[in-house]
C-alpha cells in the first residue's frame, strides 16, 4: 500500500508541472542566495577574528593589570620571559609569544604620524600565528635595522619597502630617544590597530633602544584550545590581567552576536515567505483534486492514507527545491570559498576597516541542515490547512464538491 | 476592464489578501531598511565632516601624496582674496599642521599639532563645542595648548601643566617650545582625541615660521549640495599648482566603505524580494490557472489577448497600489520619526571607536526621492511577477481554454 501511495504522491507532485517548477525555483533561488550570503558574512567574521587571534591577542593574553588602560613602559610584566618558559611546558599551550610595545612618533623626511613600535621575535611569531601570512610586500627580516610596517601606516607615511623612517619616543628613563629604521616589509593583518599604527622590530633591538630589561614584556599572548586555561592562569598570576580574546576584543563579540541575530532574522523571514509559497501551491493543488480524494475515500481508502499521500507530495516538492537549492548554494559557496568575491575596486575602504579585498565564504554543514529542517517543516505545515478541509468533508460531499 | 479587475480582486480573496500582505511587507521593509542604511551612512559622514574635515579643502598639489614643507601653500592671502569673491562659501580658515612629540614631565606622545585661527575655527569644526575642561583658544592665548582628552590622559597632564613640543618648522629647521595646557576637548573620534592638539596660529606661526603659509585651507559651504559647483569655481580661480578637493575625494575611503556596505545591504534585502516576487508570481499563476475557463469564455465573446493582459495588469496594479498606499505613509512616518529621534545603542561608539564611529545614535534618513524609488522597485517587481501568468493564459486557444478542466 505504501508503495502505491508513494507512487501516487510522486506523480501528483508533478501533475501541474509549471506550478511545481515555480515552487522548486522559488525554494532553490532563495535558499542558494541565503546560503551564499550567510557563508560570506561568516567568512568575513571568521577571517577577521582569525587574523586578530594570530596577529595579536591569541586566545588568551596576559598584561600588567594597568597596561590596557594606561599603555606606558612602567606597566609591564616583570618576569615575562620566565612566565613564557613556564607556559611552554604546559601541554594545554600550543604557542606563546612575548611582545613589548610603546607609542611614539614615526617620521620620514616628509611625513610624520603617531605609531606603535612592537618588539617581536619572528620565529616565535611564525609559530604563534604564521606571521609570514601577513606580509604583503618585501621580506620578513629585521637585518640592518630592518622593520615591518602596517599597511595603513605605510600609506600615511608614504613609505615603501626600502624607505627609511625615524621612530621617536621616551625611553625607560623618560628621555626622548630616536631610532632610524629601514622598511623591509609591509604587512596586512586585518587588525585595524596594527595596520594603522604598528611598526615591528626585533625584540632585542627594542630592548636596547628603550634601555629595558630583556626579561620584561607588555604582553604575553597564548594560543590554546583549552577552555580552562584562563581560569588556571588567573589563579597562578593573580596580580596580572589575564584576558581572553573576546574580553580583549569586545567588538568581535558584538559583531558575532549581531551577525547571528541578523542571519537568523533573514532566515526566519525568508523561510516564512517560502512556507506561504508552498502553502499556496499545496492548498490549490488539493482543492483542484478534491473530487479525486472524495472518490478515493468513497472506494474505501483510509483518511490516514490520503493524509500520507498529501504529506509526501508536499515533501517531494519541498525536498526537490531543497536539493536544487543545496546544489546551487553549495556551488556558490564553493566558488566563494575558493575564488572569493573580489572587491579590489574598494581596496582602500576594505583594508581600512580590516577586511581583505577578496572576501572568502565559509561552508558549514549547519547551513544545509538548518535549511533542510526549515524546508521540511514548511512543507509539512503547508498541508495542515488543506488536510483539515478534507478531513471535515464527508466522502459524498467531497465527490459533489464544486472546485 | 478596470471594474472587472476590481470584481476579480474581491472574488479571489485568497490571492488578493496574500498579494496585499506581501506587497505591504516588502514596501514597508524596503523603505525602513534603506532609510536606516542611508541614515547611518549620512550620520557617519556628517559626524566626520563636522569634527574637523571641511566640505572643501585647498592644497598645494602633491601635499597629500608626498607631503613635506615643500608642498605648503605659500600665499594664503592671495587665495583668500579669491575665495571672498565666490558665493556660497560660508567661511574658510587656513590651518598649519605638523606632527611633533609632545612631552609632559612624565610622558611623551606623538601628536598632530595644528595652528588654527581661534575666531574662525568654531564655525568650521566642532573643536570649540567639544570643550571638556579649561578654555578654547583665542587670538591672544599665546602658547596655550588645546588638546584631546585621550592625548592629555596619555601625557598624564592636567590643566596648567607645561607641555614641551619638539618638531620641525616650515623651513625644516628644528622647532621646540614649551606650551601650557589651557583646555581639553572630546569630539568622540578616538583617534582624533588621542593624537591632536591645537594652538593659536598667531603664536604658532612665530614658532614654525609659517606666516602666510598653510598646510591647507578649509572651506565651509552654505549648502552641501552646492559643493561641486563651488569647487569648480574655486578651481577656476586658483593657479595650477594648487588643487581644490571636495569631501568626496577627501573622505574617499569612507565614501567607498559606505558604498560597499550599501552593496551588501541591497544584496541582503534582495533575498526577500526574490522570494516575495516568486510567491506573488505563484499566487498570480495559481489564480489564472484556476480561471482558465473564465478567460476562455472572455476570449470566446471577443476579448483580445491584449485585453486579457490589461485585465491582469489592472488586477496586480490595483492590489500593489492599495498595499503601497498603506505601506508608504507608515514607512515614511517610521523613517521620519527615527530621523528626528535616532535609535540609541549605548556603548556602540566605544566598541567601534577604532572604526571611526563617534556616536551611539543610529539616525534614519527621511528622503522623499529615496522613498519614491523604493516603492517604484516594489511596483516594478509586482508587475514583472504577472508576466509569466499573462503568457501562460494567453498560450491557450479560446475554445481550448473554454473547455479546460
Amino acid at each position: 500500500m505504501f508503495k502505491l501511495i508513494l507512487k501516487l504522491a510522486w506523480n501528483n507532485a508533478f501533475l501541474r508541472l509549471s506550478r511545481t517548477l515555480l515552487v522548486i525555483i522559488m525554494i532553490a533561488v532563495s535558499m542558494s542566495m541565503l546560503l551564499a550570503i550567510q557563508g560570506l558574512f561568516d567568512g568575513m567574521a571568521y577571517n577577521m577574528s582569525d587574523k586578530m587571534l594570530r596577529s595579536d591577542s591569541g586566545e588568551i593574553s596576559i598584561y600588567h593589570k594597568d597596561y590596557r588602560l594606561n599603555k606606558i613602559i612602567a606597566n609591564h610584566v616583570t618576569d615575562a620571559k620566565t612566565i613564557k618558559a613556564k607556559l611552554e611546558q604546559d601541554s594545554e599551550v600550543q604557542a606563546v609569544v612575548t611582545r613589548f610595545s610603546v607609542d611614539g612618533l614615526s617620521a620620514t623626511a616628509r611625513k610624520s604620524s603617531f605609531a606603535n613600535i612592537i618588539g617581536i621575535n619572528l620565529e616565535d611569531e611564525e609559530k604563534f600565528g604564521q606571521f609570514s601570512d601577513f606580509l604583503k610586500k618585501g621580506t620578513l627580516d629585521f637585518k640592518k635595522r630592518g622593520a615591518l610596517i602596517g599597511g595603513e601606516l605605510a600609506k600615511t607615511l608614504k613609505v615603501k619597502v626600502g624607505s627609511k623612517l625615524v621612530f621617536s619616543t621616551q625611553d625607560k628613563n623618560g628621555d626622548i630617544n630616536s631610532i632610524a629604521l629601514r622598511i623591509r616589509g609591509i604587512l596586512r593583518t586585518a587588525n585595524v590597530k596594527l595596520d594603522t599604527s604598528a611598526i615591528f622590530i626585533d625584540a632585542v633591538r627594542l630592548d636596547k633602544f628603550l634601555g629595558i630589561d630583556k626579561n620584561i614584556a607588555t604582553q604575553i599572548a597564548i594560543r590554546t584550545q583549552s577552555s580552562t586555561l584562563q581560569d588556571k592562569l588567573k589563579k597562578d598570576y593573580p596580580n596580572l590581567s589575564v584576558k581572553n580574546f573576546l574580553e580583549i576584543n569586545p567588538m568581535m563579540q558584538m559583531m558575532e552576536d549581531s551577525m547571528v541575530i541578523f542571519n537568523s532574522m533573514i532566515f526566519v523571514i525568508v523561510m516564512f515567505v517560502v512556507f506561504i509559497g508552498i502553502l499556496g501551491v499545496m492548498y490549490v493543488s488539493i482543492l483542484d483534486r478534491i473530487r479525486e480524494f472524495g472518490i478515493m475515500r468513497g472506494i474505501g481508502m483510509k483518511y490516514s492514507h490520503i493524509r500520507l499521500q498529501i504529506i509526501l507530495e508536499a515533501l517531494f516538492v519541498g525536498l526537490m527545491g531543497y536539493l536544487v537549492g543545496a546544489l546551487f548554494g553549495f556551488s556558490g559557496l564553493y566558488y566563494l570559498e575558493n575564488v572569493g568575491l573580489d572587491l579590489s575596486a574598494y581596496a582602500d575602504a576594505m583594508e581600512s576597516f580590516g577586511y581583505e579585498t577578496i572576501l572568502y565564504a565559509e561552508i558549514k554543514l549547519s547551513y544545509f541542515t538548518n535549511t533542510f529542517y526549515a524546508i521540511f517543516t514548511a512543507s509539512l505545515l503547508s498541508v495542515f490547512l488543506p488536510l483539515r478541509k478534507i478531513k471535515k468533508m464527508h466522502p459524498i460531499d467531497v465527490i459533489k464538491a464544486d472546485t | 476592464m478596470f471594474n472587472l479587475a476590481l470584481k476579480n480582486i474581491l472574488f479571489y480573496k485568497g490571492r488578493s489578501i496574500t498579494t496585499l500582505i506581501l506587497t505591504f511587507i516588502s514596501a514597508l521593509m524596503f523603505i525602513v531598511y534603506v532609510s536606516m542604511m542611508d541614515g547611518s551612512h549620512e550620520s557617519m559622514l556628517k559626524n566626520a565632516l563636522k569634527v574637523y574635515t571641511g566640505s572643501i579643502e585647498i592644497y598645494k598639489k602633491d601635499y597629500r601624496d608626498i607631503g613635506g614643507n615643500e608642498y605648503l601653500i605659500t600665499d594664503v592671502q592671495k587665495i583668500e582674496k579669491e575665495l571672498d569673491k565666490i558665493e556660497g562659501i560660508d567661511t574658510y580658515t587656513a590651518r598649519y599642521e605638523t606632527y611633533g612629540l609632545l612631552s609632559s614631565s612624565t610622558q611623551s606622545s606623538a601628536s598632530l599639532v595644528a595652528g588654527v585661527e581661534p575666531l574662525k575655527e568654531p564655525s568650521m569644526s566642532q573643536l570649540k563645542v567639544a570643550l571638556v575642561e579649561g578654555e578654547f583658544l583665542s587670538p591672544t592665548s599665546g602658547n596655550c595648548l588645546y588638546a584631546g582628552v585621550d592625548l592629555v590622559k596619555k601625557l598624564e597632564a592636567k590643566l596648567g601643566d607645561e607641555i614641551s613640543f619638539v618638531g620641525a618648522a616650515s623651513d625644516n629647521s628644528f622647532a621646540a617650545d614649551l606650551f601650557k595646557l589651557c583646555g581639553t576637548f572630546r569630539t568622540g573620534s578616538f583617534s582624533f582625541d588621542a593624537s591632536s592638539a591645537f594652538i593659536a596660529r598667531a603664536y604658532f606661526d612665530e614658532l614654525m615660521m609659517s606666516h602666510n603659509k598653510a598646510s591647507y585651507i578649509n572651506i565651509k559651504v552654505h549648502d552641501l549640495n552646492d559643493v561641486d559647483t563651488i569647487n569648480t569655481q574655486i578651481s577656476a580661480k586658483i593657479d595650477d599648482s594648487i588643487e581644490s578637493l571636495t569631501w568626496k575625494t577627501l573622505m574617499k575611503t569612507m565614501v567607498d566603505a559606505m558604498e560597499v556596505d550599501s552593496i551588501f545591504g541591497y544584496i541582503t534585502i534582495s533575498i526577500f524580494y526574490v522570494v516575495i516576487f516568486f510567491v506573488i508570481m505563484i499566487f498570480g499563476f495559481i489564480n489564472v490557472s484556476s480561471r482558465i475557463r473564465e478567460f476562455g469564455t472572455l476570449r470566446c465573446i471577443g476579448l483580445s489577448r491584449q485585453k486579457i493582459r490589461t485585465l491582469l495588469f489592472y488586477e496586480i496594479f490595483i492590489l500593489s497600489s492599495i498595499a503601497i498606499m498603506i505601506a508608504t505613509p507608515i514607512g515614511a512616518y517610521i523613517a521620519y520619526y527615527y530621523s528626528v529621534h535616532p535609535i540609541v545603542i549605548d556603548g556602540m561608539s566605544e566598541m567601534y571607536k577604532d572604526y571611526g564611529i563617534i556616536s551611539d545614535e543610529i539616525p534614519f534618513s527621511f528622503n522623499l526621492f529615496t522613498i519614491t524609488w523604493n516603492i517604484s522597485v516594489v511596483y516594478l517587481l509586482n508587475i514583472l511577477s504577472i508576466l509569466y501568468p499573462m503568457a501562460f493564459i494567453n498560450s491557450f486557444k479560446p475554445v481550448e481554454a473554454a473547455h479546460h478542466v
